[in-house]
């Protein structure tokens, strides 16, 4: 179990900076995907897009294309994105095209004490 | 004791694992209620709480009035603290009102972003903000965590709704007299409603940011938040489009198990793995 020390009680993250902020990894496999932005429409954060429609496109009913193009995880000017690992998109996803490989820790201030970095499907105990 | 064979809804193919097989939910087999073995398949309780995701893409139509009181039913009985009920229901259907509460909200939220968001602008507003801003994080730590400061910066460009143009919005207004924690029976109450109306194929997502109408007063004059009252969470309802609920991975927990003397060090096990 990780120790939340005395420095990191007054330390606060900066939220743009990659060492400081731990986000999620997704995988979009390209052959899998049938581009139909179902994981960009269910995105809490508006996080996912892809090169052609954006989350308020979809939201606002000016999906222009019918194939929507491979997505991506959006990524702020400094290399981070605001993925927060919660897989909403691989739960919707009908093809089973996304993975994903880390969980969400930021650092210091906000470190996650009792979470791994291991992602598990629920267990029948 | 055989599984019986029962399905919770209706709901397409859902993949269970990673890369594992694709069950179709006639052919999975559910456990009865009120029954234990080890290694069981998931009874229909359990496959609800695990199933359920935050759905925040719904059909413009909304919930049949008696659905949302069936929803509410659930939240009636829920336990609370010396049976005090600290709650209150409001229920807002109006499209008109739920326009002008969208608006006001991205309004606010743009006020407050352009104050403390420095992950926007030029290098010159950056450190600017920066120099005093960890301040403010650190004492409004959960208001300002990385997660709905994220958000809020995704609303404020427009990029995200905040209450995802959901057509059933129900506020539960806590009140602040209750026994011992008034915010910890306004969850389980929460949770309740949110658990019958998945189970009933219907879609729902806890909305914290309806905090931020509570700092316009037009607003709280409208759904009578006064003391003892105090609106810090709503729940949105609707008929999900597309059907996103399913099972995800999460991450392992770390849990202790003190289970021998008073001087041993408990035992830690990774729970899920």
């Amino acid at each position: 179990m990780k120790n939340f020390s005395f420095i990191d009680k007054f330390r606060v993250p900066t939220y743009d900076n990659p060492k400081h902020m731990k986000t999620a990894d997704l995988f979009f496999n390209p052959r899998k995907c049938k581009q139909c932005g179902i994981c960009v429409k269910i995105c809490p954060g508006g996080c996912l897009v892809t090169d052609k429609v954006a989350k308020k496109d979809i939201f606002n009913d000016m999906k222009k294309a019918v194939k929507s193009g491979v997505p991506r995880v959006d990524v702020l000017k400094t290399g981070t994105s605001l993925c927060i690992a919660c897989f909403d998109c691989g739960a919707a996803c009908p093809h089973g095209a996304i993975s994903i490989k880390r969980n969400f820790d930021p650092k210091h201030f906000y470190k996650r004490l009792t979470q791994t970095a291991e992602m598990v499907y629920p267990k029948k105990y | 004791m055989a599984p019986v064979n029962t399905t919770v809804g209706e709901r397409e193919a859902k993949i269970t694992s990673a890369d594992g097989p694709i069950v179709h939910p006639d052919r999975e087999t559910l456990s009865p209620l009120g029954q234990y073995e080890a290694g069981m398949p998931w009874n229909p309780v359990e496959k609800v709480i695990l199933e359920r995701r935050s759905i925040r893409a719904f059909k413009k139509d909304p919930l049949p009035d008696s659905m949302i009181k069936r929803i509410l039913e659930a939240g009636r009985y829920a336990p609370s603290a010396g049976n005090m009920q600290p709650w209150k229901f409001i229920v807002v259907t109006s499209p008109e009102i739920l326009a002008e509460m969208e608006k006001d909200a991205v309004k606010v939220i743009k006020f407050f972003t352009f104050f403390i968001d420095y992950t926007r602008g030029n290098i010159i507003r950056r450190l600017l903000i920066l120099s005093w801003v960890k301040w403010v994080i650190r004492f409004m730590k959960n208001k300002l965590h990385p997660v709905p400061f994220g958000l809020m910066s995704q609303i404020a460009q427009g990029k995200a709704p905040v209450f995802h143009g959901a057509p059933t919005l129900i506020l539960l207004v806590e009140d602040k007299r209750g026994v011992a924690s008034p915010p910890t029976d306004i969850g389980i109450c929460g949770q309740n409603m949110v658990l019958a109306a998945h189970s009933m194929g219907a879609g729902s997502c806890w909305i914290g940011l309806v905090q931020v109408l509570m700092y316009l007063p037009k607003w709280r004059k409208k759904f009578g938040i006064q003391y003892p009252y105090t609106l810090n969470d709503c729940i949105a309802f609707g008929w999900p489009s597309p059907k996103a609920d399913g099972m995800v991975p999460r991450e392992v927990q770390l849990v202790q198990w003190y289970e021998r003397g008073m001087n041993d060090a408990p035992r830690v096990t990774k729970q899920g793995e």
